[in-house]
């Protein structure tokens, strides 16, 4: 059925034609708002989300923390063991297993002392896990490599000699020769080597000076592929915790989740922004309608005293704030694509998130956002046509 | 007489509020019009006449006393039971046309049956009726705007009849039309009340009022001949 309110809407609406179109394109600028600053919010965090897990692909794992059990004498040996290395190397499969030991120490240079971390390391998984900004790697037995931060506070030049352990003077302490420094990596490291304050060492001059040759403090699992991480977390958890909790599985999954959320709350601050265009939007719309109602007082005064009802005139007032609901949404709908995809393009200068669903389902909603606003905006002056007094209303000139 | 009274007024007041004091516009009125009557109510402006026509038309309810039509107590009714009662039972025929300026000749006639029936009308009601009030059928597609005020007043009219009433209202159906051209309406609401309808018209033109059965006479809200 085509309903006759309907058709009195449409031609209201046509025949206010300009005063119509001006109060959709404030519609229009609402849906546009809120979708393009939807999108770009959305294609900044899947960009970040994308950056962030190429460098999530380690996992960490450390001996779980002692619990000693009365009367028992604390062993002073918790690490992971050889046993339980080879278990990870099990269940770790096809990815790189890397034990690393640590611990935290004084060192000299010249006669400055400072305090941080010696980390020993296999030689040949040092250009795995970190980078070497100047100089090279450990080649030799007393070779070491040293964090930026230690090596700028120390003005640590590749030859350096570092003297490592407590100073004792009725012992010579070992000494090492900086051959590399390595590039800062500040707080984004993510495979629990804090290696900016550190020296690292090998792995068989570590074990001569500190000992623990087949105990690590640390064992790190460099993945392939990260979208198996919960995968081989679990693998390892299952083989080496089998009977009780022995280490602990770390990773820095978590960062992306806050990292994530805080990207989110950004989004939804500047979601918040664009709905302010459609608060305006509503305005012109309450503007329109209310302007529609006291032009067509006597109209409405006719249509009662011929018998139609409250609710039919309601309805037809509420047609025509959906009209140009689905005027201003659609046109909006439109150019929120262009617009969104030029506004991303710009500001972020990459659209490969573009028409994902979570990017483009800002499209719709702002749409239908948009027309919601309008009918909202409506309802006032609808119910208001459909209150007034028949007689009041025809001697309305 | 035959049993209950088309319409009956038994001791109605309008008595309306306003700043500068209460103001009486209709006065104890009792009276009947019985179905198939044509009735001219007359009086000098401020009388009360629009006031009556404004209770019979089912707009507004009386402060004291009861009105009934075609057998129903106006003040009893709901908002909703006075809407259908004003489509159905009521035609109304106003001095200024007021046609639906949106609409086209045929959609104002039609609009009651859509009404009524929530749907178009498909039984070729609308076009017959409006034929019967000799308005010319090559217009029907024009908005009222483009129409002469006898058109205008003969769409009215169409309108007025076009769910069939028992009670047709015609509030200085001439009074904007020029001498010949009301003569013409007039005969068409001669011809209607001989088809049985009731006819209530108000009018100030005394050569209006002699078609009429009966005239009622208003002063100061008070029926001074009947």
């Amino acid at each position: 059925m085509k309903d006759i309110f309907f058709d009195l809407s449409v031609r209201s609406v046509k025949l206010n034609f300009l005063r119509s179109l001006l109060a959709s394109i404030g519609i229009v600028i609402g849906v546009v708002a809120i979708s393009s600053m939807g999108m770009l919010g959305t294609n900044m965090q899947l960009m970040v989300k994308d950056q962030l897990t190429t460098g999530i692909n380690t996992i960490a794992i450390t001996p779980d923390v002692v619990r000693a059990e009365p009367g028992a004498s604390v062993s002073s040996n918790t690490g992971i063991t050889d046993i339980q290395l080879r278990e990870i190397r099990d269940a770790a499969g096809i990815n790189e297993v890397i034990p690393i030991d640590r611990t935290n120490t004084q060192f000299s240079i010249g006669s400055n002392d400072g305090r941080g971390s010696i980390y020993g390391l296999d030689p040949a998984d040092i250009k795995n896990i970190m980078n070497v900004s100047e100089g090279s790697t450990i080649r030799g037995e007393s070779d070491a490599i040293v964090g930026a931060t230690i090596a700028s506070r120390f003005n640590l030049l590749i030859g350096t000699r570092i003297k490592i352990g407590e100073p004792n003077l009725s012992v010579t302490r070992p000494v090492v020769r900086v051959v590399g420094i390595l590039s800062s990596v500040g707080l984004s490291s993510s495979n629990g080597i804090n290696s900016d304050n550190a020296i690292i060492v090998s792995d068989t001059w570590y074990t001569a000076q500190f000992g623990g040759g087949n105990v690590y403090d640390q064992v790190n699992v460099n993945l392939k592929d990260v979208s198996t991480l919960t995968e081989v977390e679990d693998a390892i958890d299952k083989k080496v915790n089998r009977n009780k909790q022995v280490v602990r599985i770390s990773d820095s999954s978590s960062r992306i989740t806050s990292v994530s959320s805080t990207l989110s709350s950004l989004t939804t601050f500047i979601l918040a922004i664009g709905s302010i265009s459609l608060l305006v939007a509503a305005t012109s719309i309450f503007n329109v309608m209310m302007m529609s109602v006291s032009e067509r007082v006597q109209e409405i005064g006719i249509l009662l005293s011929i018998g139609t009802e409250t609710g039919e005139v309601r309805r037809m007032f509420l047609y025509e704030a959906f009209i140009l609901g689905i005027i201003g949404a659609v046109i909006g709908g439109i150019m929120s694509i262009i617009i969104g995809y030029s506004v991303v393009s710009a500001m972020i200068g990459n659209t490969a998130y573009f028409f994902l669903p979570e990017s483009i389902i800002y499209i719709p909603a702002g749409m239908f956002i948009g027309m919601i606003v309008c009918i909202v905006s409506g309802l006032y002056p609808a119910w208001r046509a459909s209150n007034m007094d028949p007689i009041d209303a025809l001697r309305n000139e | 007489m035959n049993g209950t009274p088309l319409i009956r007024f038994a001791d109605v007041s309008k008595v309306y509020h306003l700043e500068s004091g209460d103001f009486t516009a209709l006065n104890h009125i009792s009276l009947d019009i019985s179905e198939g009557e044509f009735v001219a109510l007359m009086g000098p402006s401020g009388s009360g006449k629009s006031t009556m026509m404004n209770q019979l038309g089912i707009l507004d309810v009386p402060s004291t006393g009861e009105i009934h039509i075609a057998g129903k107590n106006v003040a009893s009714m709901t908002n909703l039971e006075r809407t259908h009662m004003r489509r159905d039972v009521i035609g109304y025929v106003f001095q200024k046309f007021y046609l639906i300026p949106l609409l086209s000749a045929y959609e104002n006639v039609e609009y009651p049956l859509i009404l009524k029936y929530k749907k178009r009308d498909t039984t070729g009601r609308a076009a017959a009726v409006l034929k019967s009030v000799g308005f010319d059928e090559a217009m029907s597609t024009h908005r009222p705007n483009q129409l002469s005020g006898g058109q205008q007043q003969r769409v009215a009219i169409a309108r007025a009849l076009v769910n069939d009433p028992k009670i047709l209202l015609c509030d200085e159906p001439t009074g904007n039309l020029d001498r010949k051209t009301g003569f013409q309406i007039m005969d068409i609401l001669v011809g209607l009340h001989k088809e049985g309808k009731t006819v209530i018209l108000v009018t100030h033109d005394p050569k209006i009022a002699e078609y009429a059965h009966r005239t009622i006479q208003l002063e100061d809200g008070r029926v001074v001949e009947s």
